[in-house]
């Protein structure tokens, strides 16, 4: 399937052809993996509890897993409200650099602040990949609609993922339900490997992880606090005082 | 909990807690991105805050997990993740390839312990 054909750039392609092909864009391999790791995240709702409708409406407007996971695997643990918002600010982040180095390439000719804030709104981890290989065979007109279309196709594939995962854990034998659960994490060991480049990107994976198991019961529930600014800002500091020092 | 465990409760915490905090990001991205340098100090400490973090979460859910995960032993959870990254790696560096390989040996194994 080729969602992008070969036709020469003109204005007589309307807005919603435009958004049809991005929608159709989302049927690919990225977005197929994407829609599994949400089923693992029903998964992971149903085993904490966690209502249904209000799982559905995170996937729709929270837009990004990790934040997600962070939200509900935090209330599940008990943790206070503030550390966990605390928690997904700080796990957002990431999708700062990926906003400013994608704007450029979804904003279209004639940018209008409400179409790049709904632009903005649907990029994450495969949002970001996806928008990178299809958009820049998308004529610069149609980019905003097509972008709109692309992250309309995934949440929706994405919704249907989660509240498949959640109703399915009732439905599958034990250790196909377990399986369901690994989904979540696994995808993210991938991802974080996929991701890593310079030495600071394994310090931060390293003693985050490290850290996180030890900080479990570390009063306030700011286990991912901990985890995350102190692994995070200790690799920062290695990366570029340690090593020079050794060097 | 008894607030999250109503649906109106749960979806305003969703709002609350999840949409409102994430959101900023992509919404500074869009004002003030012009202007950010990418490589800037500030940022590479907010990328190294964010990376860990997330390994943070994968650590938590997979060492001390609070639901059905429990049930298996500690050794088959670690050696699932190292087999996907051993596939993710081995298969041309496929996402995919990865996280089938990690279940299939967390299924064979539950199914080989029987538990789950």
């Amino acid at each position: 399937m080729n969602p992008v054909p070969d036709i020469p750039p003109s204005e007589t392609i309307s807005a919603t052809r435009w958004f049809l092909r991005g929608m159709a864009g989302a049927l690919a391999v990225p977005g197929f993996v994407l829609v599994a790791t949400f089923v693992g995240f029903g998964g992971l709702l149903h085993d904490v509890g966690f209502p249904i409708g209000a799982g559905l409406l995170s996937t729709v407007l929270v837009w990004a897993l990790p934040a997600q996971v962070i939200l509900v695997g935090g209330i599940g643990a008990g943790a206070p409200l503030p550390a966990v918002a605390l928690a997904v600010c700080l796990s957002g982040v990431r999708l700062l650099p990926m906003v400013v180095s994608l704007m450029p390439l979804m904003r279209g000719p004639r940018p209008r602040l409400f179409h790049e804030i709904l632009c903005a709104h649907f990029v994450a981890v495969t949002m970001w990949v996806e928008a990178l290989r299809l958009l820049p065979k998308v004529p610069p007109v149609g980019r905003p609609a097509y972008t709109i279309g692309l992250g309309t196709g995934l949440t929706v594939m994405s919704t249907g993922g989660t509240a498949f995962g959640y109703y399915l854990t009732n439905a599958l034998p034990g250790p196909l339900a377990v399986a369901l659960l690994l989904l979540t994490p696994i995808s993210f060991t991938i991802l974080l490997v996929r991701n890593a480049k310079a030495p600071v990107d394994w310090l931060a994976i390293g003693l985050g992880a490290a850290i996180s198991p030890l900080a479990v019961n570390s009063p306030g529930g700011l286990d991912l606090f901990w985890a995350g600014v102190g692994g995070g800002t200790l690799a920062f500091l290695i990366a570029r005082y340690g090593f020079r020092r050794a060097t | 909990m008894s607030f999250i465990g109503t649906e109106l409760g749960a979806a305003l915490v969703v709002i609350l807690v999840g949409f409102l905090p994430n959101e900023i990001w992509r919404l500074l991205g869009v004002l003030f991105g012009r202007r950010i340098d990418e490589n800037g100090l500030w940022m590479q400490w907010v990328r190294a805050v964010a990376t860990a973090l997330l390994a943070a979460v994968v650590a938590r859910l997979l060492l001390v997990p609070n639901g059905a995960l429990i049930a298996l032993p500690l050794w088959l959870r670690i050696a699932a993740v190292a087999a996907g990254i051993g596939g993710f790696v081995g298969f041309r560096r496929s996402v995919l390839a990865g996280v089938l390989t990690a279940e299939a040996v967390l299924i064979a194994g539950a199914w080989w312990l029987s538990v789950g």
